[in-house]
């Protein structure tokens, strides 16, 4: 196998991790952000600690634990040998779930902003409409919280194709399976193998750059102001109206 | 047809508790009258069932929304009402129209013709605009078209036209009428503004500390609540129109057998054209702009004078309210101690009440 296609699959594995990864964050972290949105008693504050972890903690701290608990000796690796019949540390099921962990913050910090700067007035109107709550969120959370969830599934996406600390801990290099980009890119440096060094590591800061750009000029120009203070006259008794636009994620 | 509403519900605010028991029946619109922070939102927003920790029941037309003895708290979205808030809140990622089709769209038993209720409420023009497009009364007007597009079974207003200019608001409260006529849907208006309860209220029920304190014919609450501070005082008038005096610049007013003229000048220039096409009117005078006298008054600037006799007298210190009847109508004039002294008024006794037509005034046309 040539070195090209070793980093092409790395590329694929990457890839692959990635946009899972970004799936299933999409999936937990909604409801996970629209529950803290809400939560009004004391241990949000906890929750909300809890999901910010892996912005502070060294990935190999992270990584060190998860390595753990997936190990058959524990019950989440046992757990999932008896219902796959593999062994979770070192696949590629591991790596996308050590990276869940890992961009959860990503994912659940611009949308629980989000959620909380739309308020209640427009769910209010809308259940006074008839709607239910599943049908208020699709039908209306959703739409004027795009820019939001587009910010956050971006950004989970870019954070996971980033990591390396978690998936040096937990991945095991294995190729096509769990060597991604970053660890071929250290696997070059290792190997003294500079020009390829550089192509992938150029490859991922434009790809990078392209992306957060791309980011922020949607946050730039919403979609729409939810704002309509403007246009509403000589209101002093407006609490109820909400603030500023709720499309502005937490880039953290 | 008589709608039934029985209310016997306790929730928590902030400042105080709301404790309401009472049974309305009404057929109009019901006006709720309060100061802000007297828990008349809390009310509306319990009937609505946006206040989830309401306790007790509420019952509406035979139709429990709330019983929670029996562990019965219908959702919002279920209870079948509608509510217009103070800010239109309409959908921003909807246009107009858009709008109002959600609000169709979620209607189980369409029985109202959108087009009919776009032309109602007078939006056709704007069907296709962006809701930043609209101003502040036009958007309360799509507010207004989409909360009746819901076909809900009651409708609940909740300060809809605090926000608004004095043109928009007029123009509101004529539409609020006429829904309320075509469509027969009866309606809850919450607002801290007498002013606009006059106009709309066949019913007033007035709330203070989160307990209803009045309840009944909006004039004769209002005469009420003359005594308290809650309003400015005055005496409320349904008045019927007879003639347009153009060159004097003044309306005859009918008011049971006796006539009051109201000057045009008040007017904006539209409404003076509309007047002309009007039967009937609410107005009403501060109890300051009249006076009293005890001798008929002959050779006066003032055109307004009526007999009458005085049936109470308050006094608050310096202030003293004089309630006066005239045929079947009750006036009120406010008056210093040192006239009440001055000309030794006594109750029982006849006197002559004077107003300028300029004093007859009336929000809307």
């Amino acid at each position: 196998m040539t070195e090209f296609s070793d980093d092409s699959l790395a590329l694929i594995t990457t890839l692959k991790m990635a946009g899972l990864t970004t799936f299933f964050l999409m999936l937990i972290g909604t409801p996970l952000a629209w529950f803290l949105a809400k939560m009004q008693s004391r241990g949000k504050v906890f929750i909300e600690a809890i999901v910010a972890l892996p912005l502070v903690l060294p990935p190999t701290v992270l990584g060190f634990y998860l390595l753990i608990a997936f190990s058959p000796q524990y019950l989440p690796g046992q757990l999932w040998q008896e219902v796959t019949g593999q062994q979770l540390a070192f696949s590629f099921s591991a790596l996308v779930i050590g990276s869940i962990f890992y961009s959860l913050p990503f994912v659940v910090q611009p949308l629980q902003k989000a959620f909380e700067q739309l308020g209640t007035d427009y769910l209010e109107a809308g259940a006074m409409l008839n709607a239910g709550p599943l049908d208020r969120f699709f039908t209306l959370v959703f739409p004027m919280t795009k820019a939001s969830f587009i910010t956050a599934a971006s950004l989970g996406f870019a954070h996971t194709v980033g990591e390396f600390g978690v998936v040096l801990m937990i991945g095991g290099n294995i190729p096509g399976e769990t060597r991604v980009l970053s660890i071929a890119l250290f696997d070059h440096v290792e190997a003294f193998n500079y020009t390829q060094a550089h192509t992938l590591a150029i490859s991922l800061v434009i790809a990078s750059l392209v992306l957060l750009s791309a980011i922020y000029l949607l946050n730039h120009r919403p979609i729409f102001q939810p704002n309509s203070q403007h246009n509403f006259q000589g209101n002093s008794r407006s609490k109820h109206l909400p603030q500023k636009s709720g499309n502005n994620g937490k880039v953290t | 047809m008589m709608n039934k509403l029985t209310l016997n519900i306790e929730s928590d605010c902030n400042q105080f508790s709301l404790a309401i028991d009472q049974c309305l029946s009404f057929s109009g619109i019901v006006g709720v009258f309060g100061h802000s922070g007297s828990g008349k939102t809390t009310l509306l927003r319990a009937i609505a069932g946006l206040n989830q920790q309401t306790t007790g029941s509420i019952v509406f037309n035979d139709h429990v929304l709330l019983d929670s003895n029996n562990n019965k708290n219908l959702k919002a979205e279920n209870r079948n009402i509608s509510m217009v808030f103070q800010e239109p809140r309409l959908f921003p990622h909807l246009n107009v129209e858009q709008n109002l089709d959600f609000a169709i769209k979620r209607c189980q038993h369409s029985q109202l013709n959108k087009k009919d209720i776009i032309e109602l409420t007078n939006i056709t023009s704007m069907l296709d605009k962006n809701i930043t497009q609209l101003s502040g009364g036009e958007q309360q007007k799509v507010a207004l078209a989409r909360a009746i597009l819901s076909e809900p079974k009651l409708l609940l207003l909740d300060e809809p036209l605090s926000a608004l200019d004095r043109k928009s608001k007029k123009e509101l409260i004529s539409l609020l009428k006429t829904v309320n006529k075509k469509l027969n849907l009866p309606m809850i208006y919450v607002s801290h503004s007498s002013e606009e309860l006059q106009q709309l209220a066949e019913q007033l029920v007035v709330i203070e500390q989160g307990k209803i304190i009045e309840v009944g014919n909006v004039h004769q609450v209002f005469h009420q609540l003359n005594t308290t501070q809650l309003i400015k005082q005055q005496t409320s008038l349904a008045v019927t129109v007879e003639e347009i005096n153009e060159r004097h610049g003044l309306v005859k007013l009918g008011l049971a057998e006796q006539h009051i003229f109201m000057s045009l000048a008040q007017l904006a220039d539209d409404d003076k054209e509309l007047i002309t096409q009007l039967s009937s009117l609410r107005c009403y005078i501060f109890a300051s702009d009249i006076s009293i006298t005890t001798i008929e008054p002959t050779n006066s600037s003032i055109v307004n004078q009526l007999e009458a006799k005085i049936i109470k007298i308050n006094q608050d210190r310096s202030q003293v309210l004089i309630t006066l009847q005239c045929q079947q109508q009750e006036f009120f004039a406010s008056i210093s101690s040192y006239s009440l002294d001055k000309l030794a008024l006594s109750i029982n006794q006849n006197v002559y009440i004077q107003f300028k037509a300029s004093a007859v005034r009336t929000l809307t046309i």
